[in-house]
C-alpha cells in the first residue's frame, strides 16, 4: 500500500519555526511506524532526527505523537492506524531539540524527585529479602514502566506546568511505595503530598490511554492519593 | 499480608482542600436531601410548585416559601434552617471557588499573577460568605 508520512520538522539552527515534510512510500500493513521513519531517513532525507534504540517496545526511546496519540513508533503498525496518511510529531510539553527529539531532562528531573529506587537501611539478610507472591502482586502493574514519557506528555496538567511531577514519576513512586521490602514510603509520599504532587491529577485518564505498557496509571495515582489520606500501604 | 503504614504525613493546605472537596461534595447531597425531604413533609407536596421546591432544596430560605401556597411560615423560618442555609452556602461556595483555585494552580505558572488571583479568589469567597450570612440572618 502507498502511505504518506508527514513528519514534524524543526532544526533550531536553521528554522525560524517548525514545519512538516511529507514522504510518500510503499509500506506493508504490518510495517511499524518506526520502519516508515527508518525508510524515510534511509532513502529520502538523512537529516530526519528521531530517537530509537531497541525497536521492540522495551527501551522507551521512540515515544511520539502518531496521528495525535502518544504511542511508541516501534509498537504501532500501519494497519492499526487504519489510514494511509500518517502524521508524526514530537511528544508535547517538553522542549524540542530537533524534529522528533525532545529534551527529556525536565521529565527525568521529576522522576528523580520521587527517589525511584529501593530504600531500606536495615541490614540485608544472608541470602535475599523475601517477599510473598501477594506482596509482589501489589505493585506488579507499575513495575512495567519503561520511562518512555508517553503518559506524562499526554497530561494537560503537565503541559500547563512541568513542575507537576506527572504520571510517570508517580507510577515509579508507586512501584516502591507499595513494595513491602521498601522503607522509603514516607519520604516519597511527602514529595507527592504537595502542590505539584498528586493534586494536579484530575483523573482525565489521558495517561492510561497513552501508556504503551497498558499500566493502569490513573488507578495507581488514586492509590497513592489514598495512601496519603489513610496512611495505609496495603 | 502484614499491614504497612506510614506514621507521619504532613497535613498541608493542598491535602486538606482535596479532602474538603470530596467531603463537601458528599455533604451537599446530604443537605439537599434533608432540605427536599423536610419540605415535602412540611407540606410542599400539595402547596408548592416544583421550581419553588428546588429553590428551597438548594437554599432553604423562608423568602422562597413566601411565593408558595404555604400560609404558616413558622416551620420554615427558624434557626435550624438558617444553619442549614449557611452550611449549604459554605460548602457550595468553598467547593466551587476552590475548584477555581485548582484551575489557577494548574494553569498559572510561578508568576506574580498566581498570588494575585489566589488573593482575589479568597476575597470573593469572603465577600460571598459575609453577604450570604447577612441575607440568611436578615430574612
Amino acid at each position: 500500500m502507498q502511505v504518506t508520512l508527514k513528519i514534524f520538522r524543526y532544526d533550531p539552527e536553521k528554522d525560524k519555526k517548525p514545519h512538516y515534510d511529507a514522504f510518500k512510500m510503499e509500506a506493508e500493513p504490518t510495517d511499524r511506524v518506526l520502519d516508515l521513519l527508518e525508510k524515510a531517513k534511509g532513502y529520502q532525507d538523512g537529516t530526519i532526527s528521531f530517537r530509537r534504540s531497541c525497536a521492540h517496545g522495551v527501551c522507551g526511546s521512540d515515544a511520539m505523537r502518531i496521528n495525535g496519540m502518544n504511542r511508541l513508533a516501534c509498537k504501532t503498525l500501519v494497519q492499526d492506524l487504519g489510514v494511509n496518511k500518517i502524521t508524526v510529531e514530537p511528544i508535547l510539553g517538553l522542549p524540542i531539540l530537533k524534529d522528533l527529539i525532545v529534551d527529556m531532562e525536565p521529565f527525568f528531573d521529576n522522576y528523580r524527585a520521587v527517589t525511584p529506587y529501593f530504600i531500606n537501611d536495615e541490614p540485608a539478610p544472608a541470602k535475599e529479602r523475601l517477599q510473598s507472591p501477594e506482596d509482589r502482586e501489589r505493585f506488579d502493574d507499575t513495575t512495567k514502566c519503561i520511562l518512555c514519557g508517553a503518559c506524562t506528555t499526554s497530561c494537560p496538567s503537565f503541559w500547563a506546568n512541568d513542575q507537576y511531577l506527572g504520571p510517570s514519576a508517580i507510577v515509579n513512586a508507586h512501584r516502591f511505595i507499595f513494595d513491602s521490602r521498601d522503607k522509603g514510603a514516607a519520604e516519597r509520599l511527602a514529595v507527592l503530598n504537595d502542590l505539584f504532587g498528586v493534586y494536579r491529577c484530575h483523573t482525565i485518564f489521558n495517561c492510561t490511554l497513552a501508556c504503551p505498557r497498558e499500566i493502569q496509571i490513573t488507578q495507581a495515582i488514586g492509590e497513592v492519593k489514598k495512601a496519603i489520606a489513610t496512611g495505609k500501604l496495603d | 499480608m502484614r499491614s504497612r503504614t506510614v506514621p507521619q504525613r504532613g497535613l498541608n493546605f493542598e491535602y486538606l482542600m482535596w479532602l474538603f472537596t470530596r467531603l463537601s461534595g458528599l455533604g451537599m447531597y446530604i443537605l439537599a436531601l434533608v432540605g427536599v425531604v423536610s419540605a415535602l413533609v412540611m407540606g410542599a407536596r400539595t402547596q408548592m410548585d416544583m421550581a419553588t421546591l428546588m429553590r428551597w432544596t438548594f437554599m432553604p430560605n423562608p423568602s422562597h416559601v413566601a411565593s408558595s401556597d404555604i400560609v404558616n411560615l413558622d416551620a420554615w423560618a427558624n434557626a435550624f434552617w438558617q444553619i442549614m442555609g449557611m452550611l449549604i452556602v459554605f460548602f457550595a461556595g468553598t467547593h466551587g471557588l476552590n475548584g477555581l483555585r485548582v484551575v489557577i494552580e494548574d494553569y498559572i505558572g510561578s508568576t506574580w499573577l498566581r498570588p494575585v488571583l489566589r488573593g482575589l479568589i479568597f476575597l470573593i469567597w469572603l465577600f460571598m460568605i459575609i453577604v450570604a450570612v447577612y441575607v440568611i440572618l436578615a430574612s
